[in-house]
Protein backbone atom coordinates (compact mmCIF):
# COMPACT_ATOMS: atom_id res chain seq x y z
CA UNK A 1 0.00 0.00 0.00
CA UNK A 2 1.13 3.51 -0.85
CA UNK A 3 0.20 6.30 1.54
CA UNK A 4 -0.31 9.86 0.38
CA UNK A 5 -2.69 12.78 0.85
CA UNK A 6 -5.13 14.41 -1.54
CA UNK A 7 -6.53 17.79 -0.50
CA UNK A 8 -5.38 17.04 3.03
CA UNK A 9 -7.16 13.70 3.18
CA UNK A 10 -5.01 10.67 4.00
CA UNK A 11 -5.56 7.99 1.38
CA UNK A 12 -4.13 4.60 0.46
CA UNK A 13 -3.40 3.70 -3.14
CA UNK A 14 -2.77 0.41 -4.84
CA UNK A 15 0.59 -0.05 -6.51
CA UNK A 16 0.59 1.70 -9.88
CA UNK A 17 -2.77 3.37 -9.33
CA UNK A 18 -3.13 6.72 -11.07
CA UNK A 19 -4.04 9.81 -9.07
CA UNK A 20 -7.28 10.38 -10.98
CA UNK A 21 -8.62 6.89 -10.30
CA UNK A 22 -7.59 7.21 -6.66
CA UNK A 23 -9.22 10.64 -6.26
CA UNK A 24 -12.47 9.41 -7.80
CA UNK A 25 -12.46 6.37 -5.54
CA UNK A 26 -12.16 8.77 -2.61
CA UNK A 27 -14.99 10.94 -3.92
CA UNK A 28 -12.74 13.88 -4.86
CA UNK A 29 -13.92 15.47 -8.08
CA UNK A 30 -11.43 16.29 -10.85
CA UNK A 31 -12.94 17.37 -14.17
CA UNK A 32 -11.87 15.42 -17.27
CA UNK A 33 -12.80 15.17 -20.91
CA UNK A 34 -10.38 12.60 -22.34
CA UNK A 35 -10.80 9.98 -19.63
CA UNK A 36 -12.69 6.76 -20.38
CA UNK A 37 -12.34 3.73 -18.16
CA UNK A 38 -12.51 1.33 -21.09
CA UNK A 39 -9.17 2.50 -22.45
CA UNK A 40 -5.73 3.47 -21.20
CA UNK A 41 -5.32 7.11 -20.16
CA UNK A 42 -3.81 9.43 -22.77
CA UNK A 43 -3.33 12.82 -21.12
CA UNK A 44 -4.91 14.53 -24.08
CA UNK A 45 -7.28 17.13 -22.62
CA UNK A 46 -5.02 18.53 -19.85
CA UNK A 47 -8.05 19.27 -17.67
CA UNK A 48 -7.11 16.91 -14.87
CA UNK A 49 -4.05 18.90 -13.79
CA UNK A 50 -3.25 18.71 -10.09
CA UNK A 51 -0.36 20.11 -8.04
CA UNK A 52 1.98 17.66 -6.34
CA UNK A 53 4.78 18.06 -3.86
CA UNK A 54 6.67 16.10 -1.19
CA UNK A 55 8.08 17.10 2.17
CA UNK A 56 11.66 16.51 0.91
CA UNK A 57 11.19 18.65 -2.20
CA UNK A 58 12.03 21.85 -0.26
CA UNK A 59 8.92 23.73 -1.30
CA UNK A 60 9.12 22.74 -4.97
CA UNK A 61 5.83 21.66 -6.49
CA UNK A 62 4.76 20.74 -10.00
CA UNK A 63 1.63 20.43 -12.08
CA UNK A 64 0.92 16.95 -13.42
CA UNK A 65 -1.96 15.23 -15.22
CA UNK A 66 -3.76 13.19 -12.58
CA UNK A 67 -4.87 10.61 -15.15
CA UNK A 68 -1.26 9.67 -15.96
CA UNK A 69 0.57 10.26 -12.67
CA UNK A 70 0.97 7.14 -10.51
CA UNK A 71 0.53 7.43 -6.77
CA UNK A 72 3.79 7.70 -4.83
CA UNK A 73 4.59 7.22 -1.16
CA UNK A 74 4.42 10.52 0.73
CA UNK A 75 3.02 12.54 -2.16
CA UNK A 76 0.98 15.61 -1.26
CA UNK A 77 -1.65 16.22 -3.92
CA UNK A 78 -3.83 19.30 -4.18
CA UNK A 79 -6.66 19.53 -6.69
CA UNK A 80 -7.81 23.06 -5.91
CA UNK A 81 -4.80 25.42 -5.63
CA UNK A 82 -4.75 28.77 -7.41
CA UNK A 83 -2.21 27.34 -9.88
CA UNK A 84 -4.44 24.36 -10.66
CA UNK A 85 -7.55 26.47 -11.12
CA UNK A 86 -5.72 28.95 -13.35
CA UNK A 87 -4.45 26.16 -15.59
CA UNK A 88 -7.83 24.50 -15.69
CA UNK A 89 -9.53 27.74 -16.69
CA UNK A 90 -6.88 28.36 -19.34
CA UNK A 91 -7.47 24.91 -20.84
CA UNK A 92 -11.21 25.51 -20.85
CA UNK A 93 -10.76 28.90 -22.54
CA UNK A 94 -8.77 27.21 -25.30
CA UNK A 95 -11.20 24.33 -25.70
CA UNK A 96 -14.17 26.68 -25.79
CA UNK A 97 -12.48 28.83 -28.43
CA UNK A 98 -11.85 25.75 -30.52
CA UNK A 99 -15.21 24.02 -30.08
CA UNK A 100 -17.74 26.70 -29.07
CA UNK A 101 -20.75 24.46 -29.64
CA UNK A 102 -19.58 21.39 -27.73
CA UNK A 103 -22.03 21.01 -24.84
CA UNK A 104 -19.62 19.16 -22.52
CA UNK A 105 -17.03 21.93 -22.95
CA UNK A 106 -19.58 24.70 -22.50
CA UNK A 107 -20.91 23.13 -19.32
CA UNK A 108 -17.46 22.76 -17.76
CA UNK A 109 -16.50 26.28 -18.85
CA UNK A 110 -19.68 27.68 -17.31
CA UNK A 111 -18.95 25.88 -14.06
CA UNK A 112 -15.60 27.69 -14.03
CA UNK A 113 -17.13 31.06 -14.77
CA UNK A 114 -16.25 31.22 -18.47
CA UNK A 115 -18.93 32.03 -21.02
CA UNK A 116 -16.94 33.91 -23.65
CA UNK A 117 -13.31 32.84 -24.06
CA UNK A 118 -10.59 35.45 -24.27
CA UNK A 119 -9.17 33.79 -27.38
CA UNK A 120 -10.55 34.21 -30.88
CA UNK A 121 -13.49 31.88 -31.16
CA UNK A 122 -13.46 29.59 -34.17
CA UNK A 123 -17.10 29.98 -35.16
CA UNK A 124 -16.70 27.18 -37.71
CA UNK A 125 -14.98 25.00 -35.13
CA UNK A 126 -16.37 21.48 -34.97
CA UNK A 127 -17.02 19.68 -31.72
CA UNK A 128 -13.91 17.50 -31.78
CA UNK A 129 -11.49 18.42 -29.02
CA UNK A 130 -8.98 15.73 -30.08
CA UNK A 131 -9.41 13.87 -26.82
CA UNK A 132 -8.50 10.63 -28.56
CA UNK A 133 -11.24 8.58 -26.89
CA UNK A 134 -12.78 7.41 -30.17
CA UNK A 135 -9.47 6.36 -31.66
CA UNK A 136 -8.37 4.58 -28.50
CA UNK A 137 -11.73 2.81 -28.29
CA UNK A 138 -11.71 1.70 -31.91
CA UNK A 139 -8.05 0.74 -32.09
CA UNK A 140 -7.87 -1.20 -28.84
CA UNK A 141 -11.40 -2.60 -28.56
CA UNK A 142 -12.87 -2.68 -32.05
CA UNK A 143 -11.14 -2.80 -35.42
CA UNK A 144 -8.80 0.18 -35.58
CA UNK A 145 -10.63 2.00 -38.34
CA UNK A 146 -9.78 5.55 -37.29
CA UNK A 147 -6.72 7.45 -36.12
CA UNK A 148 -5.51 10.96 -35.47
CA UNK A 149 -3.93 12.31 -38.64
CA UNK A 150 -1.88 15.39 -39.57
CA UNK A 151 -0.04 17.78 -37.27
CA UNK A 152 -0.76 21.08 -35.57
CA UNK A 153 -3.93 22.92 -36.49
CA UNK A 154 -4.68 20.37 -39.24
CA UNK A 155 -4.79 17.50 -36.75
CA UNK A 156 -8.05 15.58 -36.89
CA UNK A 157 -9.60 12.16 -36.50
CA UNK A 158 -10.12 10.29 -39.75
CA UNK A 159 -10.04 7.00 -41.57
CA UNK A 160 -6.92 6.38 -43.72
CA UNK A 161 -6.90 8.95 -46.55
CA UNK A 162 -10.42 9.98 -45.53
CA UNK A 163 -11.75 7.05 -47.54
CA UNK A 164 -14.47 4.64 -46.47
CA UNK A 165 -12.66 2.23 -44.16
CA UNK A 166 -12.58 -1.43 -45.09
CA UNK A 167 -12.35 -2.51 -41.46
CA UNK A 168 -15.01 -0.29 -39.84
CA UNK A 169 -17.96 -2.46 -38.77
CA UNK A 170 -20.34 0.43 -38.09
CA UNK A 171 -20.76 -0.38 -34.39
CA UNK A 172 -21.00 3.34 -33.46
CA UNK A 173 -18.81 2.84 -30.38
CA UNK A 174 -16.67 5.79 -31.45
CA UNK A 175 -19.63 8.14 -31.83
CA UNK A 176 -21.29 7.00 -28.61
CA UNK A 177 -18.08 7.31 -26.57
CA UNK A 178 -17.26 10.78 -27.84
CA UNK A 179 -17.71 13.23 -24.94
CA UNK A 180 -18.66 16.09 -27.25
CA UNK A 181 -20.86 14.28 -29.79
CA UNK A 182 -18.47 15.27 -32.53
CA UNK A 183 -18.86 12.17 -34.69
CA UNK A 184 -21.73 12.42 -37.12
CA UNK A 185 -23.64 9.35 -38.19
CA UNK A 186 -26.94 8.60 -39.86
CA UNK A 187 -29.18 5.69 -39.01
CA UNK A 188 -32.68 5.35 -40.39
CA UNK A 189 -33.11 1.74 -39.31
CA UNK A 190 -32.33 0.40 -42.77
CA UNK A 191 -28.97 1.99 -43.53
CA UNK A 192 -26.31 3.35 -41.26
CA UNK A 193 -23.61 5.76 -42.41
CA UNK A 194 -20.52 6.66 -40.43
CA UNK A 195 -17.06 7.86 -41.51
CA UNK A 196 -18.24 7.93 -45.11
CA UNK A 197 -19.20 4.27 -45.22
CA UNK A 198 -22.78 3.05 -45.53
CA UNK A 199 -23.88 -0.21 -43.93
CA UNK A 200 -26.99 -2.34 -44.27
CA UNK A 201 -28.73 -2.70 -40.93
CA UNK A 202 -29.92 -6.26 -40.42
CA UNK A 203 -33.66 -6.48 -39.73
CA UNK A 204 -34.75 -8.74 -36.86
CA UNK A 205 -35.63 -12.05 -38.48
CA UNK A 206 -38.83 -12.22 -36.41
CA UNK A 207 -40.33 -8.71 -36.23
CA UNK A 208 -38.21 -6.74 -38.68
CA UNK A 209 -36.94 -4.19 -36.14
CA UNK A 210 -33.43 -2.89 -36.83
CA UNK A 211 -30.59 -4.71 -35.05
CA UNK A 212 -26.90 -4.25 -35.90
CA UNK A 213 -24.95 -3.92 -39.15
CA UNK A 214 -24.17 -7.03 -41.18
CA UNK A 215 -20.46 -6.57 -40.50
CA UNK A 216 -20.78 -6.28 -36.71
CA UNK A 217 -21.63 -9.95 -35.96
CA UNK A 218 -19.02 -11.17 -38.44
CA UNK A 219 -16.39 -9.26 -36.51
CA UNK A 220 -17.76 -10.51 -33.16
CA UNK A 221 -17.88 -14.10 -34.37
CA UNK A 222 -14.26 -13.84 -35.51
CA UNK A 223 -12.94 -12.08 -32.47
CA UNK A 224 -15.01 -13.57 -29.66
CA UNK A 225 -16.53 -16.73 -31.09
CA UNK A 226 -20.04 -15.46 -30.40
CA UNK A 227 -22.90 -17.25 -32.22
CA UNK A 228 -23.65 -15.14 -35.28
CA UNK A 229 -27.35 -16.09 -35.52
CA UNK A 230 -28.08 -14.60 -32.09
CA UNK A 231 -27.27 -11.22 -33.57
CA UNK A 232 -30.10 -11.40 -36.07
CA UNK A 233 -33.01 -11.37 -33.62
CA UNK A 234 -33.80 -8.24 -31.61
CA UNK A 235 -33.82 -8.33 -27.81
CA UNK A 236 -37.62 -8.14 -27.54
CA UNK A 237 -38.17 -11.10 -29.89
CA UNK A 238 -35.50 -13.10 -28.11
CA UNK A 239 -37.45 -12.59 -24.88
CA UNK A 240 -40.54 -13.89 -26.68
CA UNK A 241 -38.63 -16.92 -27.92
CA UNK A 242 -37.23 -17.57 -24.46
CA UNK A 243 -40.77 -17.43 -23.07
CA UNK A 244 -41.99 -19.87 -25.73
CA UNK A 245 -39.15 -22.23 -24.93
CA UNK A 246 -39.95 -22.05 -21.19
CA UNK A 247 -43.59 -22.83 -21.94
CA UNK A 248 -42.61 -25.85 -24.01
CA UNK A 249 -40.59 -27.19 -21.13
CA UNK A 250 -43.33 -26.54 -18.58
CA UNK A 251 -46.46 -27.50 -20.41
CA UNK B 1 -20.91 -16.36 -2.79
CA UNK B 2 -24.44 -16.40 -1.42
CA UNK B 3 -26.42 -19.49 -2.28
CA UNK B 4 -29.59 -17.55 -3.06
CA UNK B 5 -31.08 -17.86 -6.53
CA UNK B 6 -33.79 -16.11 -8.47
CA UNK B 7 -36.73 -18.52 -8.85
CA UNK B 8 -39.24 -17.87 -11.59
CA UNK B 9 -42.71 -19.46 -11.68
CA UNK B 10 -44.39 -18.39 -14.94
CA UNK B 11 -47.50 -20.38 -14.04
CA UNK B 12 -48.13 -17.98 -11.15
CA UNK B 13 -47.59 -14.85 -13.25
CA UNK B 14 -50.72 -12.83 -14.06
CA UNK B 15 -48.75 -10.37 -16.23
CA UNK B 16 -49.72 -7.51 -13.90
CA UNK B 17 -46.30 -5.99 -14.60
CA UNK B 18 -45.69 -4.85 -11.04
CA UNK B 19 -42.20 -6.31 -11.33
CA UNK B 20 -41.49 -4.25 -14.45
CA UNK B 21 -42.66 -1.07 -12.74
CA UNK B 22 -40.60 -1.83 -9.64
CA UNK B 23 -37.51 -2.55 -11.72
CA UNK B 24 -37.83 0.61 -13.79
CA UNK B 25 -38.35 2.72 -10.68
CA UNK B 26 -35.49 1.13 -8.79
CA UNK B 27 -32.97 1.56 -11.58
CA UNK B 28 -34.13 4.62 -13.48
CA UNK B 29 -36.42 6.42 -11.04
CA UNK B 30 -39.03 6.31 -13.71
CA UNK B 31 -42.03 4.01 -14.01
CA UNK B 32 -41.51 3.17 -17.63
CA UNK B 33 -42.05 -0.59 -17.75
CA UNK B 34 -40.56 -0.89 -21.23
CA UNK B 35 -37.24 0.03 -19.68
CA UNK B 36 -37.37 -2.67 -17.02
CA UNK B 37 -34.85 -5.48 -17.00
CA UNK B 38 -37.50 -8.12 -16.39
CA UNK B 39 -40.30 -9.02 -18.79
CA UNK B 40 -43.81 -10.14 -17.83
CA UNK B 41 -45.82 -10.47 -21.00
CA UNK B 42 -49.32 -11.82 -21.31
CA UNK B 43 -49.58 -15.03 -23.30
CA UNK B 44 -50.54 -13.91 -26.81
CA UNK B 45 -52.92 -16.86 -27.11
CA UNK B 46 -54.66 -15.95 -23.85
CA UNK B 47 -54.28 -19.40 -22.39
CA UNK B 48 -55.00 -19.01 -18.73
CA UNK B 49 -52.01 -18.68 -16.46
CA UNK B 50 -49.40 -19.15 -19.13
CA UNK B 51 -47.50 -15.92 -19.28
CA UNK B 52 -43.98 -15.10 -20.31
CA UNK B 53 -41.85 -14.18 -17.33
CA UNK B 54 -38.27 -13.73 -18.37
CA UNK B 55 -35.33 -12.29 -16.45
CA UNK B 56 -31.57 -12.72 -16.79
CA UNK B 57 -30.23 -16.18 -15.91
CA UNK B 58 -26.85 -14.78 -14.84
CA UNK B 59 -25.31 -17.57 -16.96
CA UNK B 60 -22.02 -19.10 -15.84
CA UNK B 61 -20.67 -18.94 -19.39
CA UNK B 62 -22.45 -15.75 -20.30
CA UNK B 63 -22.63 -14.72 -23.95
CA UNK B 64 -22.81 -11.01 -23.06
CA UNK B 65 -19.60 -11.23 -21.05
CA UNK B 66 -17.90 -13.14 -23.86
CA UNK B 67 -19.03 -10.58 -26.43
CA UNK B 68 -18.04 -7.43 -24.54
CA UNK B 69 -14.81 -6.01 -25.97
CA UNK B 70 -14.46 -3.47 -23.19
CA UNK B 71 -14.63 -5.77 -20.17
CA UNK B 72 -17.64 -3.79 -18.94
CA UNK B 73 -19.62 -6.76 -17.66
CA UNK B 74 -18.43 -8.03 -14.31
CA UNK B 75 -19.44 -10.86 -12.01
CA UNK B 76 -20.66 -9.81 -8.56
CA UNK B 77 -18.96 -12.41 -6.39
CA UNK B 78 -21.50 -11.88 -3.60
CA UNK B 79 -24.63 -12.61 -5.63
CA UNK B 80 -23.25 -14.31 -8.72
CA UNK B 81 -24.97 -11.70 -10.89
CA UNK B 82 -23.38 -10.29 -14.01
CA UNK B 83 -23.55 -6.52 -13.71
CA UNK B 84 -22.92 -3.71 -16.13
CA UNK B 85 -20.19 -1.18 -15.36
CA UNK B 86 -21.42 1.90 -17.21
CA UNK B 87 -18.17 3.83 -16.91
CA UNK B 88 -16.33 1.12 -18.85
CA UNK B 89 -18.99 0.64 -21.53
CA UNK B 90 -18.40 1.89 -25.08
CA UNK B 91 -22.04 1.22 -26.05
CA UNK B 92 -21.19 -1.03 -28.97
CA UNK B 93 -24.35 -3.10 -28.31
CA UNK B 94 -22.50 -6.38 -28.86
CA UNK B 95 -23.83 -7.77 -25.58
CA UNK B 96 -27.44 -7.06 -26.55
CA UNK B 97 -26.94 -8.83 -29.83
CA UNK B 98 -25.07 -11.72 -28.24
CA UNK B 99 -27.47 -12.71 -25.42
CA UNK B 100 -29.47 -15.64 -26.84
CA UNK B 101 -32.35 -15.00 -24.41
CA UNK B 102 -32.93 -11.28 -24.89
CA UNK B 103 -32.03 -10.46 -21.30
CA UNK B 104 -29.41 -7.91 -22.23
CA UNK B 105 -31.66 -5.08 -23.36
CA UNK B 106 -31.03 -1.94 -25.35
CA UNK B 107 -32.63 1.19 -23.92
CA UNK B 108 -33.63 3.12 -27.01
CA UNK B 109 -34.07 6.43 -25.21
CA UNK B 110 -30.75 6.54 -23.48
CA UNK B 111 -29.00 4.40 -26.09
CA UNK B 112 -27.45 2.25 -23.40
CA UNK B 113 -27.49 -1.47 -22.69
CA UNK B 114 -29.00 -2.58 -19.40
CA UNK B 115 -29.41 -5.84 -17.57
CA UNK B 116 -30.67 -7.37 -14.33
CA UNK B 117 -28.05 -7.11 -11.58
CA UNK B 118 -30.22 -8.72 -8.88
CA UNK B 119 -30.24 -5.23 -7.31
CA UNK B 120 -26.98 -6.15 -5.62
CA UNK B 121 -28.63 -8.94 -3.59
CA UNK B 122 -32.10 -7.58 -2.84
CA UNK B 123 -34.14 -7.83 -6.06
CA UNK B 124 -36.85 -5.17 -5.84
CA UNK B 125 -39.14 -6.97 -8.31
CA UNK B 126 -39.61 -9.94 -5.98
CA UNK B 127 -40.95 -7.67 -3.25
CA UNK B 128 -43.67 -6.29 -5.52
CA UNK B 129 -44.91 -9.52 -7.09
CA UNK B 130 -48.36 -10.17 -5.56
CA UNK B 131 -48.47 -13.84 -6.53
CA UNK B 132 -44.96 -14.99 -5.68
CA UNK B 133 -44.10 -15.70 -9.31
CA UNK B 134 -40.57 -14.41 -8.73
CA UNK B 135 -38.81 -15.30 -5.54
CA UNK B 136 -35.26 -14.86 -4.37
CA UNK B 137 -34.35 -17.58 -1.96
S1 LIG C 1 -14.24 12.85 -32.27
FE1 LIG C 1 -14.89 12.97 -30.10
S2 LIG C 1 -13.94 11.17 -29.16
FE2 LIG C 1 -12.88 11.50 -31.12
S3 LIG C 1 -11.10 12.77 -30.59
FE3 LIG C 1 -12.75 14.15 -31.22
S4 LIG C 1 -13.76 14.74 -29.31
FE4 LIG C 1 -12.55 12.91 -28.86
S1 LIG D 1 -18.14 2.60 -36.04
FE1 LIG D 1 -16.28 2.04 -37.16
S2 LIG D 1 -14.77 3.61 -36.60
FE2 LIG D 1 -16.43 3.71 -35.07
S3 LIG D 1 -15.73 2.35 -33.38
FE3 LIG D 1 -17.04 1.09 -34.75
S4 LIG D 1 -15.57 0.15 -36.17
FE4 LIG D 1 -14.48 1.87 -35.19
S1 LIG E 1 -22.45 -2.24 -25.08
FE1 LIG E 1 -21.05 -1.96 -23.32
S2 LIG E 1 -21.41 -3.77 -22.01
FE2 LIG E 1 -22.29 -4.22 -24.04
S3 LIG E 1 -20.65 -5.30 -25.15
FE3 LIG E 1 -20.46 -3.11 -25.68
S4 LIG E 1 -19.00 -2.28 -24.19
FE4 LIG E 1 -19.68 -4.27 -23.39
S1 LIG F 1 -8.18 13.32 -18.18
FE1 LIG F 1 -6.10 13.66 -17.84
S2 LIG F 1 -5.52 14.82 -19.57
FE2 LIG F 1 -7.63 14.41 -19.99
Amino acid sequence: MIRLTIDGKRVEARNGEFLLALARREGIEIPTLCHHEAVEPAGACRLCMVEVTKAQWNGFSKLVTACLYPAEEGLVVRTDTERVMKTRREVLELLLARSPRAEAVRRLARQHGITVPKYNVDEEGDNCILCDICTRVCSTLVTGAIARVNRGVAKKVATPFDEASDVCVGCLSCARSCPTEAIAFLDDGLKRTIWGKTFDVVACSVCGAPTVTKEHPLWMAQRKGVVEEDFHVCDACKVGKTGQACRKVMW
Amino acid sequence: MESKLMHVFPEKCTACRNCEQACAFAHLHEGRPTRARIRADADPQQREGKNVLVVCYQCDAAACVAACPANALWRDMKTGAVYHVESRCIRCSSCVAACPFGNMRWEPLRQWPSKCDLCGGDPVCTRFCPTGAIQYK
